[in-house]
């Protein structure tokens, strides 16, 4: 589906209503007919169907042209299930008061690597649906972005979603919503958005509960910019929060910012396809079309105001996410790499967090070292280059940002080992850190603690929520996190354990690089940088996943893993000792050189470190974790 | 000299056998004399057939299957239309495989006669276990009568085949029929391992489970110890399973495959190559008479070989044989430097003793020879 089909959307049609009689009836409906609001929740607590289901429930979708998840129109935010990219949608809801009002609900990505993301979509609102799971309970992240509503000021309304499992305890949820996030119990609404029970009322809970936006509609504009996406015809489109004043076609805005500067070619109120009007007033939330070509030029978070007649001061703006974890990323076969640049291009023009900058590697030739904001964030950038790319490619290992105290140049930032300066340069390292936050079942909680302790978590504290749960907050690296810590933590806790971190600061650390030696030769893209407590471990490991991963040569092959000069890690590959066929006459020549010739070609995917060949799924298996073994 | 400028080569292929070794992937069957006698007609009918090859032959081989199971009479027929029908050189060295049970003083001088240079003795093995389990008739006193004769007889060369690498075989075992042959002091000695190809029936008991292969550290011993015993007793390997007392005595025949120079190879199943094109005859001795005899070509395929398919066969071809491949030829037939487009691989395989690379050849070690496929898998000819 496309949202911004404007041609198809004279073909909706929704509860038996014309398109142009629903966009007449409300164009620019009273400050106080407006709600603006989000749904926070734990990933995989419904939000995105709980979404759906309103958006069904206002009309705005006919039930012909109805898709689960509408929100979610990436690929792969509908296959995981997760929302990746906020977005926004009008919705008109006649209540039982006889009013029609307008309900603007920004959708929030769900998971911690996003929550950059949460907190610009909950810039532009006013009031927010908290969403507690009625099987599950409140979980990590339902605390972490209520703590994130509460810091915007939002008026929350607790849901309690999924009450049509047979496992729902909705009691409990209550007991929940009041010891652990603080929230009257008895305000919060009983749902099963996947069945449609409860919307009603939750309509009805919107409108009497969330406020209405505030804001001063004669003062200059000022306009909050949350989103932009691009859209291949009109270039990039804005989601905005108007604050004070009116933001119209014809208009000439400035980015407070940035000083740019740009004529207002169209607005309107997202209704799943774009609905243009001449004018967004005070309070209410649509998008702006003003002719910028790439999203690289625009702001997130920056506020408009009129060139001519501008406001004093922006509104409240928040830090930009920055990146966190770091890999590089080559293709498998060198002549994509064009195809690779093209790619990254295209992407980042739709997603401002994504950072990098060309890189090259002896073993693996030109590509690229990219930030992230967290694992999901790469893993979800290397899908979509594989996917919407159909690009094959090889990853580094992630990395954290260190900062590296140096004799002779000063305090330098380096997530890349390549640049990682001689340990004799080196006075001091830092390394990020992190407050974990983990919820629990009681009985798993020794098995979180374990997993924190084994993960250099430097203190490491227990609050008890509700019945048989708790919370272990622990401080720990970053890097440690980086690995397979969410994967352990689900399998320790049996699926239980939920996550959630904030950044903290940087703490010194004994890091060290750990280089690794295939045949006595440097292979730079499966060099890494690990604490000196680790360092042994996951040295061993590669050396066992290449020594399995490369076929025998006709050379024994030693794989080691050292730091400087010294060897912690060894494997050993096997030489081939004889393969050759005893006969070669008239008739076996040609068969044997197309043996040799689909041989060749298997080798031309392989990578030649020195006169060894590295297939290339040997570079995807040494970041694989234990438990994928 | 360029190899396709040098004289070719021409075989005779005999596809009859008193009955079918069971590893045996060749194009052979059991046939009647009448059989027998109608395929030299055909033979006889294809070398007629090539009016046009110009290039002379210093090699007539005749190869099998059996080719001593045919009367003398039969062979000197195939010989006399050879010569008049196709430019034979006078002096053309002249093979024949036989089997131990057809060789007697008799047969021999006969064979001399027609001017047999080279008899090539498929002797096996001298431990009469391992004869059955091979399925050959004859039994080691045989074999060894067999060598003698044709010593005896006084062939320019002498050569006799062996085969190691069933599964079960000891050290001892192979080092007794190695021993018993360098006794013997044919001048040339063939030591093939054994191969079990699909199709046949060690290659269905295989595939039941019933016959494995020799592990591969011990066949790499094999390997190891038929080198390094026939190198000690005088026996210089020039290719993987060959070997030969003195240079002179190298197969001028059986070179001519590994080296490009053309070959016209006439019989069921036989592939011939011209310096560009190869082809090859049907394989079915009695569709292969059948097109003859209706004046057709009995060819079942041809291809013609493009630069990079003859610069990966030389590569292939010359990393099987001592001499190895030349560099300085290879450079100015195809344009590629080898040991330059391969440098690390080179050094790597130098420094561990499988190459040498002596400026202008880069040649096999014994070791190197051992893993010759392997090795030809990893040179780079292109970018």
């Amino acid at each position: 589906m496309s949202l911004t089909d404007s041609a198809s959307c004279r073909q909706l049609v929704d509860n038996g209503r014309s398109t142009a009689a629903r966009a007449n009836r409300n164009p620019n409906p009273t400050v106080k007919h407006i709600r603006n609001f989000c749904i926070i929740a734990h990933i995989d607590h419904g939000k995105s169907t709980l979404a759906d289901r309103l958006i069904q429930a206002c009309g705005a979708v006919g039930a012909r042209e109805f898709r689960d998840q509408v929100l979610d129109d990436m690929e792969i935010e509908r296959e995981r299930g997760i929302t990746i990219k906020s977005n926004s949608v009008s919705l008109s809801y006649r209540a039982k008061d006889g009013v029609e009002y307008q309900l603007n609900l920004i959708d929030t990505p769900g998971h911690v690597d996003f929550s950059h993301e949460v907190r610009r979509s909950l810039m532009a609102c006013d009031g927010a649906i908290i969403i507690v799971d009625a099987t599950q309970g409140v979980e990590a992240q339902t605390v972490a972005n209520l703590y994130l509503a509460l810091e915007h000021d939002l008026d929350l309304l607790p849901v309690i979603n999924k009450i049509d499992l047979p496992a729902a305890d909705i009691e409990r949820a209550r007991e929940e919503i009041d010891a652990d996030l603080g929230l009257d119990p008895f305000a919060a609404i009983p749902v099963s958005a996947k069945n449609g029970t409860g919307i009603e009322d939750l309509l009805e809970g919107i409108v009497a509960h969330l406020p209405a936006p505030t804001g001063d509609h004669a003062a200059p504009l000022r306009a909050l910019v949350f989103d932009a996406q691009y859209d291949h015809y009109r270039g990039v489109v804005l989601a905005c929060r108007v604050r004070d004043g009116v933001l119209a076609t014809g208009q000439r805005v400035r980015f407070m910012h940035t000083g740019h500067e740009y004529e207002v070619h169209e607005v309107g109120y997202n209704r799943l396809r774009r609905a243009k009007v001449d004018a967004l007033p005070a309070g209410s939330v649509g998008y702006v079309i003003t002719g910028i070509k790439t999203i690289r030029d625009v702001s997130i978070g920056d506020t408009l105001t009129l060139a001519g007649q501008p406001a004093a001061q922006p509104l409240a703006s928040y830090q930009a996410a920055r990146p966190v974890v770091f890999s590089s990323i080559y293709p498998m076969s060198s002549d994509q790499y064009d195809d690779l640049i093209a790619a990254m291009e295209k992407l980042a023009l739709n997603d401002a967090s994504l950072v990098y900058q060309k890189d090259s590697s002896a073993a693996l030739g030109f590509g690229f070292r990219c930030g992230f904001l967290g694992l999901l964030h790469l893993d979800v950038v290397q899908e979509r280059l594989k996917r919407e790319f159909d690009l094959a490619l090889i990853l580094s290992a992630p990395s954290v940002l260190y900062r590296v105290h140096t004799k002779s140049d000063g305090i330098k930032e380096i997530d890349n080992p390549s640049y990682w300066p001689d340990p004799t340069e080196i006075e001091q390292i830092e390394e990020p850190y992190i407050k974990a936050s983990i919820l629990v079942p009681e009985k798993h909680m020794g098995a979180a603690i374990t997993l924190c302790r084994n993960n250099r978590a430097a203190t490491i504290a227990t609050n008890y929520l509700a019945r048989g749960r708790l919370e272990v907050v622990a401080e720990m690296p970053l890097a440690e996190v980086l690995f397979d810590f969410y994967d352990r933590l689900k399998s320790v806790t049996r699926g239980y354990g939920s996550l959630d971190y904030e950044a903290l600061d940087y703490r010194p650390g004994q890091i060290v690089k750990v280089e690794i030696l295939v045949n006595r030769e440097k292979v730079d893209a499966l060099a890494f940088l690990a604490h000196t407590e680790k360092a042994r471990t996951r040295a061993l490991h590669y050396c066992d996943q290449l020594a399995k991963c490369i076929p025998r040569h006709q050379f024994k092959i030693p794989v080691q893993g050292v730091i400087g000069g010294a060897v912690i890690s060894r494997a050993t590959i096997n030489a081939f000792r004889k393969d050759v066929t005893a006969k070669c006459y008239g008739g076996d020549i040609t068969r044997k050189r197309k043996l040799l010739e689909k041989q060749k070609r298997g080798k031309a995917r392989m990578k030649l470190v020195g006169s060894v060949e590295i297939p290339q799924d040997a570079f995807v298996a040494v970041l694989r974790t234990d438990q994928d073994r | 000299m360029n190899p396709a400028e040098e004289p070719a080569g021409l075989y005779l292929h005999i596809p009859f056998c008193r009955s079918i070794c069971p590893y045996c992937d060749f194009a052979v069957s059991v046939a009647r004399p009448a059989a027998r006698a109608a395929l030299v007609e055909d033979l006889i009918t294809e070398i007629v057939s090539y009016p046009d090859w110009k290039r002379p032959f210093d090699t007539v081989y005749f190869g099998g299957g059996t080719p001593s199971m045919l009367e003398p009479e039969a062979l000197q027929r195939l010989l006399s239309a050879a010569r008049s029908h196709l430019p034979v050189a006078g002096d053309a060295r002249i093979y024949l495989e036989v089997n131990p049970e057809d060789a007697n003083a008799e047969r021999a001088a006969a064979w001399r006669t027609l001017g047999v240079g080279t008899v090539s003795l498929g002797v096996q093995s001298f431990v009469t276990s391992e004869l059955r389990r091979l399925g050959r008739h004859h039994r080691p006193e045989r074999a060894r009568a067999a060598v003698e004769c044709c010593l005896e007889a006084g062939f320019a060369t002498v050569s006799a085949d062996l085969i190691f690498g069933l599964h079960d075989q000891t050290a001892a075992q192979w080092v007794h029929s190695l021993k018993t042959l360098i006794a013997l002091a044919p001048q040339h000695i063939s030591c093939y391992q054994l191969t079990i190809h699909e199709g046949t029936t060690f290659g269905r008991w295989r595939a039941r489970g019933k016959l494995i292969e020799m592990p591969e550290t011990q066949q790499a011993t094999h390997f190891a110890l038929t080198h390094r015993l026939l190198a000690e007793a005088g026996w210089r390997a020039y290719e993987v399973s060959n070997f030969a007392a003195a240079p002179e005595h190298r197969s001028r025949h059986n070179r001519k495959y590994w080296r490009h120079v053309p070959y016209l190879c006439l019989g069921p199943s036989a592939h011939s190559f011209d310096g560009r094109s190869r082809w090859w005859n049907l394989r079915d001795a009695k569709a292969y008479g059948e097109a003859l005899r209706a004046a057709r070509r009995p060819r079942a395929g041809i291809e013609r070989l493009s630069d990079a398919d003859l610069a990966l066969e030389t590569v292939m071809l010359g990393l099987r044989t001592t001499e190895g491949i030349d560099l300085d030829a290879f450079r100015a037939r195809f344009g590629i430097d080898l040991v330059e487009r391969n440098r690390a691989l080179v050094d790597e395989l130098g420094e561990r003793g499988y190459l040498r690379n002596a400026g202008t050849r880069l040649a096999p070690t014994v070791k190197g020879l051992a893993v010759a496929d392997g090795l030809a898998s990893r040179l780079r000819l292109a970018d």
